[in-house]
């Protein structure tokens, strides 16, 4: 016999597939098992805790590797959270404040997922949790895949198997639905929408590899001028369809219309007269946010959040105007739609003035409302200029309020606001996946403007191919092989 | 029958590429090797062109060899002409491509199989295979002997069941005037192997008396080269007499008459059902398949030093002789070659790849490893790759140890793998760099870089070049470093300061592209490290589709990894296994300790 040749250290191999070493080495096996990480454990992920209405309070959960570190930099640096502790602190959107917020930490292994997690507990307006949501992503944290937080608490442990089954069923629906792919879902249809540019890119992709992988080195070269317009079109239909993200989150979150005017224009009473004028109140809070007052009404199925903006009223006066416009202006930059106030009985002031003039240039879809219609009214259009959408009514007898109505809900159809064929995004996964191959596309067009090379196109709508994966399915290498050969002639 | 009493760890059936790559390996690490062929003179024969390398698949000769192998050694051994191919393209796809004597080329391999220890060879044919327990012990051969084996190779190429086709012609032959091997198939279809059937095939060679090479491009051998070996002396082969190859177009008259003979091509009279390979078609499908396109390139190879005879790429195919002598006329310049060896088209049996675990060993027959051809494979260079990691994988078993797995970041030889035990063939499977997502780290630079610590673990490299090697990764770190190091040649051959310089710059290049991809590789490792017991039953997952089901049990993958990469698997699908994997672990666990 011969002798055994020199083992080989362990680092080397990755891997056990083999029954006979499977059954040898049984032990490393299970201790191998028990301390693995799978890819997406590495990660850390977030979702909202409560549902997408309104609540008194949105909790929020971030779990991983990154959670405590995250918070750092959403709270500062020198904030500190000893574990399972309640803290109340400020929750920063760059240098503006976005929140105030309960925030708890919990260490690992204690915790629900058995990860760092720490939970937000914030005021329930759904601009501030998807805000708060989208900062989270941006310091690094990835949306939570259906029931992933459950997963991964039992997988380190913190779950019974029966617990896991109920998880397992939640899994599996998700995965009928997607199978069956009912043409009616949105995300069907959205992924029906993708179709083109799955088939466009592929192609593409085709082009460049078949001129890699060329033996008898006889192809023409790529036609980059063409394959740079190639690649626009697809970037502005995914730009396009990243825009629909914010219309897609106003259906399942609601309209937010700012209420913006001068005191005693009638704000309130308009605010009123539009819940009355309903009658279907989904929820009363109010001072949400301190100095607004918010109510959610239901028209047609449209939840529609109405914000009053109470702080002008406290601050116009103020010396310090600043803080008034500065308030107003925080609530039109969350705003849908804004319903610009003015008393119909006298001229406006320069204040005023100014603030509509700040509306026009925030870009935001406005109606102009002019109040008091039942007084004598003074002025038609106090405006400088005739605003696109104006009504003239009077909360106190209600005359106007159906047409304000309906221009609410014109604005509503307002292209901006619409969708072709009514696909939208409307979670964050699917958002970061349309951005992530934008981006893609556009590195592609840059590298191929720069003529950089053939296989560095490949990489870049390669990877744009990847990260629409979970909407259009996976295009494999052979996909792109069968491009090649029904449409190139090639081979020795 | 005679009773060969001595039990050999390993046996290979069969010396082609796969086999003799499979022979070495195994007896390099130090197992009791014996090599079984129908035909010594025969050996490493090249049955088709008369090259070795070539796109994606010189990646895998340069993988081959910093792994231990022995195909880039022989090749620069045999090589008449070199170049370098996709050079217009970025380094991340560079191939080189050897142009071989034949005769150097097979004799050289059968010299080398016999100054191996531990290795012998015997000229016979393989007809049974044995089983004891359910597990392969041995094999009978056709003169009626017995040899007992731990383990088997199979590396039998086109020669199960071979049948050749030119035109209205049929007869049976592994290859043309090779007795085919029609028993052996037949064992393996008993003991539960599922055989398949596939087709390939081979263009005429022509006597070049006579030809007017004027009116051909001519492409000369590249000057400078590289050789495709790391361990071939630079200098030293820089003074050897190389060879032209020669490049044309075949002609209108060429389209006409192969419009007008379609009908007799064995593959469109009904005579071949097999499925051949898109990549390689005959030119008689792609005229068929492409009826715009009129004109084909073709590629004129010497098929050596002292022949006359020229190899003719782009000119494969199964149709009538005296079609084939017309083809050949209505192309310039080769008016007057004559026919030596006509153009033909082979059937033969190979065995689901679908049935192997990555370590390419048999999950119906414990011990039987197959490689090659045999998996549904074509190439000469995919077939060293495979036979390289079932020899050292046999030698392993029976030491013992675990099995020697590549990753697809790791090397295109374990794309190769990789892909054909999980999502198995439907066509002849040829190599091209779009098949690896790790492009950008699989380069023909880098191959040294990436598997050369494998090679020394394995034992398959010579020891001697390891300090040289460390040398060598040593600088190249400094210099990625420190853009000023100045690397030296001290101790450094067969490496060079040079080549630290080349690869660094090679490396920069891609240096944003290289982390991306090495980042996405560690999560694929990750997911590789969750193995799926055996004996884990998918239909008992509870919300599994069907389908993902029925792939599963298909396949059997052995980790989490491979079954991701399974096609129609979805991600739910990864989801519930996870968490089904982690259940009947524990419950195991639970039985156990009660």
């Amino acid at each position: 016999m011969s002798a055994t040749p020199q083992a080989i250290p362990g680092e080397f191999f990755y891997i056990h597939t083999h029954p006979p070493a499977l059954a040898r080495s049984e032990a490393t096996i299970q201790a191998r098992v028990k301390n693995y990480k799978i890819s997406d454990m590495q990660t850390t992920i977030c979702a909202p805790a409560t549902g997408p209405g309104l609540g008194a309070i949105s909790l929020i959960r971030l779990s991983g590797p990154e959670a405590l570190s995250i918070l750092h930099k959403l709270a500062g640096d020198k904030k500190q959270f000893p574990p399972r502790e309640q803290v109340f602190c400020h929750i920063y959107d760059g240098q503006k404040v976005l929140d105030e917020a309960l925030v708890t930490y919990f260490s690992a292994p204690r915790s629900f997922t058995g990860e760092d997690v720490v939970e937000f507990a914030l005021h329930g307006s759904p601009y501030i949790r998807g805000r708060l949501l989208e900062l989270l992503c941006q310091y690094g944290a990835q949306p939570a895949k259906r029931g992933e937080f459950s997963y991964r608490a039992f997988l380190n442990g913190k779950m019974d198997l029966l617990q896991a089954q109920g998880l397992c069923d939640l899994i599996a629906a998700g995965n009928q639905a997607a199978h069956e792919l009912a043409l009616s879902s949105l995300e069907g249809r959205l992924s029906h929408c993708l179709d083109n540019t799955k088939q466009v890119l592929t192609e593409v992709l085709a082009q460049i590899e078949v001129r890699l992988d060329d033996v008898d080195e006889e192809m023409s070269a790529l036609n980059v001028p063409d394959t740079i317009l190639t690649l626009q079109k697809q970037v502005s239909v995914l730009k396009q369809l990243a825009d629909t993200f914010s219309v897609g989150r106003l259906i399942k979150e609601g309209l937010k219309i700012a209420i913006i005017g001068a005191p005693n224009c009638g704000k309130s009473s308009l605010l009123n007269a539009l819940v009355g004028f309903d009658r279907a109140i989904v929820s009363d809070q109010s001072g949400t946010t301190r100095d607004t007052v918010e109510e959610t009404i239901d028209w047609n199925g449209q939840r529609i959040i109405l914000t009053d903006t109470a702080g002008i009223r406290d601050h116009a006066l103020d010396p310090a105007e600043q803080e008034g416009m500065r308030r107003s202006m925080r609530a039109i930059e969350r705003a849908d739609l804004v319903l610009f106030v003015m008393d119909g009985t006298r001229a406006l002031t320069s204040q005023e003035l100014n603030l509509w003039q700040n509306v026009q240039q925030g870009g935001k879809p406005v109606i102009a409302v002019l109040n008091k219609k039942d007084k004598a009214v003074i002025v038609t259009n106090p405006l400088p200029e005739q605003p696109v959408h104006y009504i003239a009514l009077s909360c106190k007898t209600g005359e106007g309020l159906a047409d304000l109505k309906t221009a609410i809900l014109t604005v509503l159809q307002h292209p901006a606001l619409q969708t072709q064929d009514g696909i939208m995004i409307s979670n964050l996964r699917q958002y970061q996946a349309v951005i992530e191959a934008q981006t893609e596309l556009e590195s592609a067009v840059l590298q191929l403007k720069h003529q950089a090379g053939l296989e560095l196109y490949a990489e870049h709508i390669r990877a744009a191919l990847r990260a629409l994966k979970d909407l259009t399915g996976e295009v494999t290498p052979e996909d792109v092989l069968d491009v090649i050969f029904s449409k190139f002639c090639v081979g020795k | 029958m005679f009773d060969y009493t001595f039990v050999y760890d390993v046996i290979v059936i069969g010396g082609g590429h796969a086999g003799c790559e499979a022979a070495l390996a195994a007896a390099k690490i130090g197992a009791k090797t014996l090599l079984i062929t129908q035909n010594l003179d025969t050996i490493a024969q090249m049955s088709c062109n008369p090259s070795i390398g070539g796109i994606a698949k010189g990646q895998i000769v340069r993988e081959l060899d910093a792994l231990g192998g022995t195909m880039g050694r022989v090749t620069d051994i045999a090589a008449v002409h070199y170049h370098m191919l996709n050079t217009g393209k970025g380094p991340a796809v560079h191939s080189p491509r050897v142009q071989c004597d034949k005769k150097t080329y097979q004799f050289t391999y059968k010299h080398l199989l016999e100054l191996q220890p531990n290795l012998e060879i015997i000229q016979d044919e393989a007809v049974q295979l044995t089983t004891t327990g359910g597990a392969v012990n041995g094999v009978i051969t056709l003169r009626n002997t017995f040899y007992h084996a731990k383990t088997v190779i199979l590396s039998t190429g086109t020669f199960l069941k071979g049948t050749i086709h030119i035109g209205e012609e049929m007869f049976s032959g592994g290859r043309y005037n090779d007795m085919p091997s029609n028993c052996l198939s037949d064992s393996l279809k008993s003991l539960g192997l599922h055989i398949i059937r596939f087709k390939t095939g081979t263009p005429m060679r022509i006597n070049a008396r006579g030809v007017d090479f004027s009116k051909f491009r001519v492409q000369p051998s590249d000057h400078p080269f590289q050789t495709i070996s790391h361990f071939t002396d630079y200098q030293k082969q820089s003074q050897r007499h190389f060879l032209s190859c020669y490049i044309t177009r075949t002609t209108q008259e060429t389209d006409k008459i192969l419009r007008e003979n379609l009908h007799r091509s064995a593959m469109y009279s009904g005579k071949i059902h097999a499925l051949g390979p898109r990549y390689c078609p005959s030119v008689e499908d792609k005229t068929k398949k492409f009826p715009d396109v009129t004109s084909h390139p073709l590629f004129l190879e010497p098929e050596g030093n002292n022949t006359e005879e020229f190899y003719i790429q782009g000119f494969s195919t199964s149709l009538p002789e005296e079609v084939q002598r017309a083809l050949l006329k209505s192309v310039p310049g080769l008016e007057n070659a004559s026919i030596t060896r006509a153009g033909y088209a082979v059937e033969y049996d190979f065995s689901d790849p679908l049935d192997l675990y990555a370590s390419l060993e048999s999950k119906i027959l414990p011990g039987l490893f197959c490689a090659g051809q045999m998996n549904g494979t074509t190439g000469y260079e995919e077939a060293g790759g495979q036979g390289f990691m079932a020899g050292v994988n046999a030698a392993r078993k029976v030491y013992g140890q675990e099995p020697f797995i590549l990753r697809r970041d790791e090397a295109y030889i374990g794309v190769l793998i990789d892909d054909l035990v999980t999502k198995g063939v439907n066509e002849p499977y040829r190599m091209f760099t779009s098949r690896a997502e790790y492009r950008i780290l699989l380069r023909n630079d880098n191959a040294d870089l990436r598997l050369c610590p494998y090679g020394f673990a394995l034992g398959t490299l010579e020891k001697k070049y390891q300090p040289a090697f460390e040398k060598y990764r040593q600088q190249v770190e400094q210099l990625k470093a420190d853009a000023h190091h100045q690397p030296n040649d001290t101790d450094l051959y067969p490496w060079s300061a040079e080549k630290v310089r080349f690869h660094v710059e090679v490396h920069q290049k891609y240096a944003g592209y290289y982390e991306r991809n090495k980042k996405d590789a560690e999560k694929l490792a990750q997911s590789e490290h969750i193995v799926i017991p055996e004996g884990f039953d998918p239909s008992a997952v509870k919300g599994l589709l069907f389908e993902s089901s029925q792939k599963l049990k298909a396949v059997k993958p052995r980790t989490l990894g491979q079954a991701a990469r399974i096609p129609g698997i979805t991600p739910a699908d990864i989801q519930l296994l996870t968490i089904h994997i982690e259940r009947y672990r524990r419950l195991k666990y639970a039985e156990k300790t009660v």
